[in-house]
C-alpha cells in the first residue's frame, strides 16, 4: 500500500513537471513562419539605439541589407540590382551638384506604432543620439555624415562630412546610411536619455521593453528556448503608398538550435521554414531525400554569392612581406576546384567561370572592371607547374635537399589558420596546406578556438598567423569600394583591434591613392579605369587571395506550410535574403499557404 | 616458456582474438602493396563519392564497342528514368492542369505524348510548390534524354569552334569494363576531402595501431615502474609514490588528457606527441595493481633468501618479482594499448587529435565526417567502417586479454 501511494506521488510531481516544461506559447503552424541560423542565444534588449542587443530577428544589420521587420530605415537594398526603393523615404534621394549634401523626403503616411506620424527630426535625432553614445550607427557613420538637418517636418537634408577641399569625404558611405542606419523615435530616445541621466553606457545597456517601432512586426514573446514576432495589424505600409498590404504570417518564430546540424534536421522535419545556414550538398535534399525544399536558384550555385572568403598573407613576416613570388606560387597553387566543390559543394562559381579579381561575382560588379585588361594576371589555381617555375626563378630553392625550400638559409615553415570547428574554412586551409606541400614549401594547418583566433588576427603586430582567413564586405551601395579599401587600403593598417579590412597589413601608397580617388568619381569610364589598376596591384602583388565565393545569407525553404518564396526565375526581383533582409522583406507580403 | 604458450594458444578466446588481430596487421601491410599511394590524396572533387566501381566515360567511349542485343535492355532504362512515382506524379500534374486522362497509366507511349504536348515549364499550376515544378523540371529532362533516338554522336570541335561528327554511340554498344583504360574501384568510396577512404582507412589503422602501442608501452612502463618500486621498497618511497598515483587517480583522466592536449597546441601535436600524453594520463592503475600484487611476494621465501644473498635492489625486483607478475603485465599493456586507441578516437572527435594533414588517424576521420554531417546525409562509408575497425581492433584486443587471463589466472582455471 504504501508503494503504491509513492508510486502515485511520483507520478503525479512528475506529471506535473511535465506540464509546466510545455506550458510554453502555442503559435498555429499555418499562421508562423519559421526561421533557423539567425538568433543564437538568449535576446538580451529590444534598445534599437544600444548595442549588444543579441536580437537577431528584430535588430540586425547585415551584409544584404537591414533586417526591416521591427525597425525600419530610409530606404531598402536590393543586391540583386543594387537598386534602393523607399521604405520610409518618398521617392528617390537627391544630391546636390558638388555631393555634399543629400535630401530624403518621407513618407506621409509613415506612422510609428503609437500613431504618430515619423518625421525628419526623428532620422536627425537618431543619428545624433548615435554619435553622442557610440552606437552603431553613430561610429559607422560620423566620418562621413556631418550633420543632419531636418529641413520640414518631412524633409531631411543629410550633409556629407567634407575635407579642407570642401569635398565630401565618402557620399558612398553616406547612401550607406540610407539603407543601413534603422530609424529610431525621437520621443522615445528623448525618454530612455532621461530615465538613464543622459549617461551614454546606460542608454546603451537600456532594455527597451517600451521602444517605439515602426515596422510591421513587434515582439511577441522571448526566452531561451524561441523568440517570436507578432504582426502589428496597424501598421503604417498597408497604406497604397508603401505595400497596400499587410504582411502574410501572423507570427514570426525563431527556435534556439545548439547547432547548425539541429537546425538542419529541424529544417528537414518542416518544422523550419526558412533556414539561413549553409547545408553542405543541399540538392540531395530534393534530389535524394525527395523533401519539399529549394534554394533561391534550382541548380548550382543554388544561391547568390555577394563576398569572398580570403586567405590573408602575414605582412608582418619577413619571409612573406619580402617575397611576392611565395605568395602567388602559393596562391596559383592551391586547387580551388577541390576548395569549392568540398567546402562549398560547388555553392559557388569556380574562377574559370568568374575569373578572381577585386569584385564580387554578380553582374554589376564585374561590369565595373575590365577584365580583358589583367586576364593575363588571373589564375585559376592548380598550377604546380607555374608555381614551382615562379619559385626557382626567384632564387627561393631547395638547398639543403630535405624537400623543403629555404629563404635566407631558412627553412620555409607557415601556418595556416581557422577558427576551430568551421568545417569549410577548415577544409579549405587543408587544401592549402596541401598545396604547399606540391611546391616544396611547408604549411602546417592550425585550428585555435575562435575565442582566441579572433583576438590574435586583429592584433595589427601579430606574427603568430601566417595565412589566415576572414571575408570581405558582401554587399551594399558603398561596395566594391569597401571592399578593395579592405584589400589593399592603408586606413586600417597598424588599427588595434582591427575588424574593418586589411588584416594583412599590407601597405601600397599607389593603391592607396586609386582608392581615395573612387567615392568622388561619378564618370562611369573614370571609375572603370580606377578599378582595373586596383585589381591589376591587386593581382601582381598578391597580399591576399580569395578561396571561394559565397552567399552572404543563405536561403534554405521548406516549403510543406508556406510557398511563393522568391526564385532566380519568379521574375519578381526580390533577393534571396530569408524574408528579411532590405527589399528582400517583398516575400513576406507575397507567401502563400499550401493548403490554405 | 613453450608450456605457457602452448597453453595460450589452447585458449580458443585468445586464439580468436589474435587471429582478428593478426589479419587486421596483416591487412595494414598487404593492402598498400596493391594499392600504392599517398593515403591523404584527395583523388575526387567533391564530397562523399559512393562506394562502386568508377569507369572512365571518356575512355569507356574510346574503347572499341561489341553489340549485344540484349530485350530487357529499353525496360530497363525506361524504369531508371520513368519509375511508378515519376507516372503518379504526371497523372498529377495533368490534374492539376486540368487536362483530361483517358488511357492507363502503364501506357507509357500515349503517357510521353501527352506530357509532351501540354508540358511547359513555365506553366505555374495554382497552389502548386517552386519544389514540386523544380521536380517537373528535372522529370522533364529526363524523359527529353529518353526520347534523344537509339544514338548519341560524339563531335569534336576544331578551332573555329565547329563541331564535325565523329563517331556514334548505339543503344546495343557495350564495352567490357577490363578494356577500359581506367576503372577505379573504390570499395568504400569518397571521403569529405575526396579521398579513398579504404586506403585512408588501413593508413589511419596502422597509425591508430602505433599511437595505441606507445601509449600503452610509455603507460605501462610508468605505471610498473612505480608499481614495482612502492611495492618493493615499502615505507616513505611507498607513501610517496602512491601519493603521486592517489593524485592522478582523482582528476578524471580524460579531463586531464583533453586539458594537456588543449595547452600544448595544435601545431606541436604531432600522432606521437599524442601517443606521449595518453600514455602519461592512463598510468595509474597499472601502478595500484602492480604495487598490490608485489606487497604479496615481496615476503615470500626465495625473495626473502635473495635478500639473505645480497642481491641488489635491480636484480631482486627483475629476477624474482618481475617474473611471477609478467602474465599479468602482459595482460595489462593489452588492455593499454585498446584504451590507447579509443583515447585517441575521443580526442580526435573533439578535435584534439594528431595535427590534420599528414598522417589520418581513425580519430580524425569521424571528426571529419562528423563535421561534414556524414551521419545525418547518409554518407555511411564515411565513418562506419572507421567505427568498425576501432571496435574489431579493441574486441580483439579484449579478447586476448580474457584468453591470457583464463590462462593465468588460478580461480578462472578450469
Amino acid at each position: 500500500m504504501k508503494k503504491l501511494v509513492a508510486l502515485l506521488l511520483s507520478l503525479i510531481m512528475v506529471l506535473s513537471l511535465a506540464t509546466a516544461v510545455a506550458e510554453t506559447v502555442e503559435l498555429p503552424r499555418n499562421e508562423t513562419l519559421y526561421f533557423a541560423g539567425q538568433q543564437w542565444g538568449t535576446v538580451n534588449s529590444w534598445n534599437i539605439i544600444g548595442t549588444n542587443q543579441n536580437n537577431a530577428m528584430a535588430i540586425a544589420g547585415g551584409p544584404s541589407g537591414y533586417r526591416t521587420l521591427m525597425f525600419e530605415t530610409l530606404y531598402m537594398y536590393n543586391f540583386m540590382d543594387g537598386s534602393m526603393k523607399g521604405l520610409l523615404a518618398d521617392g528617390d534621394y537627391v544630391w546636390n551638384d558638388t555631393m555634399t549634401e543629400v535630401t530624403v523626403k518621407i513618407k506621409d503616411a509613415a506612422k510609428w506604432s503609437d500613431g504618430t506620424p515619423v518625421t525628419a527630426n526623428d532620422v536627425k535625432r537618431t543619428f545624433d543620439i548615435g554619435v553622442e553614445i557610440g552606437n552603431g550607427t553613430g561610429t559607422g557613420y560620423k566620418a562621413y555624415i556631418a550633420e543632419i538637418v531636418a529641413a520640414d517636418e518631412k524633409t531631411v537634408v543629410i550633409k556629407a562630412a567634407v575635407n579642407a577641399d570642401n569635398v565630401p569625404v565618402n557620399p558612398l558611405k553616406v547612401v550607406d546610411f540610407l539603407s543601413g542606419a534603422p530609424i529610431a523615435q525621437a520621443a522615445w530616445i528623448d525618454t530612455v536619455a532621461a530615465r538613464n541621466n543622459n549617461d551614454p553606457v546606460a542608454i546603451l545597456n537600456d532594455p527597451g521593453e517600451d521602444v517605439v517601432w515602426s515596422g510591421p512586426y513587434t515582439k511577441y514573446y522571448a526566452d531561451d528556448q524561441k523568440v517570436v514576432l507578432v504582426r502589428d495589424d496597424n501598421y503604417w505600409g498597408q497604406d497604397e503608398s508603401m505595400w497596400g498590404k499587410l504582411p502574410v504570417p501572423k507570427y514570426i518564430a525563431h527556435a534556439m538550435y545548439a547547432d547548425n546540424a539541429a537546425g538542419e534536421v529541424a529544417l528537414k522535419n518542416g518544422e523550419v521554414d526558412v533556414c539561413q545556414q549553409f547545408i553542405g550538398n543541399v540538392q540531395n535534399l530534393w534530389l535524394e531525400d525527395g523533401l519539399p525544399i529549394s534554394t533561391y536558384y534550382e541548380e548550382a550555385p543554388y544561391g547568390v554569392c555577394l563576398t569572398m572568403p580570403t586567405a590573408w598573407y602575414n605582412m608582418n613576416l619577413p619571409v612573406l612581406a619580402n617575397n611576392v613570388a611565395l605568395r602567388k606560387a602559393i596562391a596559383m597553387a592551391v586547387d580551388y576546384d577541390t576548395i569549392i566543390a568540398n567546402a562549398m559543394t560547388n555553392q559557388s562559381p569556380s574562377f574559370a567561370d568568374v575569373p578572381r579579381s577585386l569584385m564580387n561575382p554578380t553582374a554589376g560588379e564585374q561590369a565595373l572592371y575590365n577584365a580583358a585588361e589583367v586576364a593575363e594576371l588571373q589564375w585559376a589555381g592548380n598550377d604546380i607547374d607555374g608555381a614551382i617555375k615562379l619559385l626557382d626563378e626567384a632564387g627561393i630553392v631547395d638547398t639543403d635537399g630535405d624537400g623543403w625550400r629555404e629563404y635566407n638559409g631558412e627553412k620555409i615553415a607557415l601556418n595556416a589558420v581557422c577558427p576551430n570547428g568551421w568545417s569549410d574554412w577548415q577544409a579549405s586551409m587543408e587544401v592549402v596546406a596541401a598545396a604547399g606541400a606540391k611546391i616544396g614549401v611547408e604549411i602546417t594547418t592550425l585550428y585555435p578556438e575562435y575565442s582566441i583566433y579572433q583576438t590574435v588576427f586583429v592584433n595589427p603586430n601579430q606574427t603568430e598567423y601566417a595565412i589566415f582567413m576572414w571575408s570581405p564586405e558582401a554587399a551594399s551601395p558603398s561596395n566594391p569600394w569597401t571592399r578593395v579599401n579592405q584589400f589593399l587600403g592603408t586606413e586600417y593598417v597598424g588599427v588595434e583591434n582591427n575588424w574593418s579590412g586589411n588584416w594583412g597589413q599590407y601597405v601600397n601608397e599607389e593603391a592607396d591613392a586609386l582608392i581615395k580617388k573612387i567615392p568622388t568619381t561619378t564618370d562611369a569610364e573614370e571609375l572603370k579605369a580606377l578599378y582595373t589598376e586596383l585589381t591589376k596591384i591587386y593581382l601582381t602583388e598578391v597580399p591576399s587571395f580569395s578561396l571561394m565565393y559565397r552567399p552572404s545569407v543563405f536561403h534554405a525553404v521548406n516549403e510543406s506550410v508556406w510557398t511563393n518564396y522568391p526564385a532566380g526565375d519568379d521574375g519578381r526581383n526580390i533577393p534571396p535574403a530569408d524574408c528579411t533582409d532590405g527589399y528582400g522583406i517583398a516575400a513576406l507580403y507575397e507567401l502563400e499557404l499550401v493548403n490554405p | 616458456m613453450k608450456n605457457t604458450l602452448r597453453q595460450v594458444f589452447h585458449s580458443s578466446k585468445f586464439v580468436a582474438g589474435f587471429v582478428i588481430f593478426i589479419a587486421i596487421l596483416l591487412l595494414l601491410f598487404i593492402y598498400p602493396l596493391i594499392n600504392p599511394g599517398n593515403p591523404l590524396e584527395m583523388i575526387g572533387v567533391g564530397t562523399f563519392a559512393k562506394p562502386g566501381t568508377y569507369v572512365s566515360l571518356y575512355d569507356a567511349i574510346n574503347t572499341e564497342p561489341e553489340t549485344l542485343r540484349l530485350s530487357d535492355a529499353d525496360d530497363k532504362r525506361l524504369a531508371k528514368q520513368l519509375s511508378m512515382e515519376d507516372r503518379v506524379a504526371m497523372i498529377e500534374w495533368f490534374d492539376a492542369m486540368g487536362i483530361a486522362v483517358d488511357f492507363d497509366m502503364s501506357d507509357t507511349e500515349a503517357l510521353l505524348d501527352l506530357w509532351d504536348s501540354h508540358y511547359d515549364p513555365a506553366t505555374k499550376p495554382k497552389g502548386m510548390t517552386q519544389a514540386k515544378r523544380n521536380y517537373y523540371k528535372r522529370l522533364n529532362n529526363a524523359l527529353q534524354e529518353l526520347k534523344a533516338g537509339d544514338e548519341i554522336i560524339i563531335a569534336e570541335s576544331d578551332e573555329a569552334g565547329v563541331l564535325t561528327e565523329n563517331d556514334t554511340v548505339n543503344k546495343t554498344d557495350y564495352v567490357n569494363v577490363n578494356a577500359v583504360a581506367n576503372v577505379k574501384v573504390l570499395p568504400l568510396g569518397t571521403d569529405n576531402f575526396g579521398r579513398d577512404v579504404l586506403k585512408e582507412l588501413v593508413s589511419a589503422t596502422g597509425t591508430s595501431i602505433l599511437i595505441g602501442l606507445i601509449a600503452g608501452a610509455v603507460a605501462t612502463i610508468i605505471g610498473l615502474t612505480f608499481g614495482l618500486l612502492a611495492g618493493y621498497m615499502g615505507g616513505i618511497a611507498d607513501d610517496i609514490i602512491m601519493f603521486i598515483t592517489n593524485v592522478f587517480t582523482v582528476i578524471p583522466g580524460f579531463v586531464l588528457l583533453i586539458l594537456i592536449s588543449y595547452s600544448i597546441g595544435q601545431d606541436q601535436r604531432g600522432a606521437s606527441v599524442v601517443a606521449l600524453v595518453i600514455g602519461l594520463t592512463s598510468w595509474t592503475w597499472t601502478a595500484r595493481s602492480v604495487r598490490s600484487q608485489v606487497i604479496s611476494l615481496r615476503n615470500r621465501d626465495h625473495v626473502n633468501l635473495s635478500k639473505l644473498s645480497g642481491h641488489s635492489l635491480v636484480r631482486i625486483i627483475m629476477t624474482d618479482i618481475l617474473p611471477y607478475i609478467a602474465s599479468y603485465v602482459v595482460m595489462a599493456f593489452i588492455l593499454q594499448v585498446s584504451s590507447g586507441i579509443l583515447s585517441e578516437a575521443q580526442l580526435s572527435l573533439l578535435g584534439l587529435g594528431p595535427k590534420t594533414t599528414e598522417v589520418p588517424t581513425l580519430g580524425l576521420m569521424m571528426n571529419w565526417s562528423m563535421l561534414y554531417s556524414a551521419h545525418t546525409n547518409g554518407s555511411w562509408w564515411a565513418y562506419f567502417p572507421v567505427i568498425l575497425t576501432i571496435t574489431l581492433i579493441s574486441f580483439s584486443l579484449n579478447l586476448m586479454n580474457t584468453g591470457l587471463d583464463q590462462v593465468f589466472n588460478p580461480t578462472l582455471r578450469d
